[in-house]
């Protein structure tokens, strides 16, 4: 059964991977080479794309691309995985279990580090070293999987006496990290050379292609799973009947 | 597998299901993964998938 799940995961990983490589080809690539040129390229100690880089533009557009596709597959396997084994836990029924580990995956993978750390623009100056942004990044992946249980947890309590009680309890975690986790992180990074109003749209992108991304990996795997199960279930009438 | 099943009943299905090599290999597939997507500093692959960890929103440099 695990097999099966798993299989489907990558095959819904590679369908969202294939959407999000050519959104990388056609938006994510240009779009990060327009801002860091807008940036000045090669300041602030770290020159990137354009004409200080170490591999030639097309060489970082075909990979990030690629990259896309590796990393749709690696979160649609990731979380067959995880819907295999948590699904009894996950509130709803049926195609909604899908949705709602999705949307687990969108605030732990993603959402929890960017309250700490913003999605950065090419161009923009740290604050911190990066092992050290890596790890609290790691660290932040595992308070958002603890938030998102506790949401689920107070959910599950207060569903059964009013179902509007059991989403108010369970947006109550995640609305309190949304609003505290920024104001108590220090900030991280800064966008000297960039509009603030290009770095918003940059970030604004950034956190729309995510949950695009989580929406079509559910999609596609409970879609995947209709057509099997309906396959399997004409493949059985097909047998009662031809036993008549 | 059935709508009854608990949380461990899975882990234990997939206990059954799964040899030790198999799970070693398939964490072992998604650590190369993340590994070259996230953390791989060495500055050419750094730099070829320094759009995409942009665009991704993930940690860069």
């Amino acid at each position: 059964m695990i097999h099966e799940y798993f299989q489907r995961g990558v095959a819904a990983g590679v369908i969202a991977g294939l959407a999000y490589g050519l959104y990388m080809m056609f938006v994510g690539n240009p779009l990060s080479e327009y801002v860091e040129a807008a940036a000045g390229g090669h300041e602030g100690g770290h020159a990137h794309g354009g004409a200080g880089s170490l591999v030639p533009e097309t060489t970082t557009a075909a990979v990030s691309a690629t990259s896309g596709v590796l990393w749709a597959v690696l979160l649609g396997g990731a979380f067959a995985v995880a819907l295999y084994l948590l699904e009894p836990a996950l509130p709803g029924r049926g195609d909604v279990k899908a949705y709602v580990l999705a949307g687990v995956g969108f605030f732990s993978v993603s959402v929890t580090p960017w309250l700490v750390f913003p999605p950065a623009a090419p161009g923009a100056v740290y604050q911190y070293p990066i092992d050290t942004r890596i790890a609290v990044y790691l660290g932040l992946v595992v308070v958002g999987v603890g938030l998102s249980a506790a949401a689920i947890g107070a959910y599950k309590r207060f569903a059964p006496r009013h179902v509007g009680l059991g989403v108010l309890a369970g947006s109550a975690p995640i609305l309190v990290a949304v609003v505290v986790l920024p104001v108590l992180a220090p900030t991280a990074a800064t966008h000297p050379d960039l509009p603030a109003d290009l770095v918003a749209a940059y970030r604004g992108l950034v956190v729309l292609s995510q949950a695009a991304l989580w929406l079509l990996l559910a999609g596609a795997f409970t879609r995947l799973r209709r057509w099997a199960d309906g396959d399997r279930s004409a493949a059985s009438t097909e047998k009662a009947l031809s036993n008549l | 597998m059935n709508a009854n099943d608990t949380v461990s009943d899975r882990f234990e299905l997939a206990r059954g299901e799964l040899t030790m090599a198999q799970i070693a290999a398939g964490l072992a597939f998604g650590a190369a993964i993340v590994f070259a997507l996230l953390f791989l500093q060495e500055p050419l692959a750094h730099d070829a998938t320094h759009s995409f960890r942009h665009a991704a929103g993930v940690v860069c440099h």
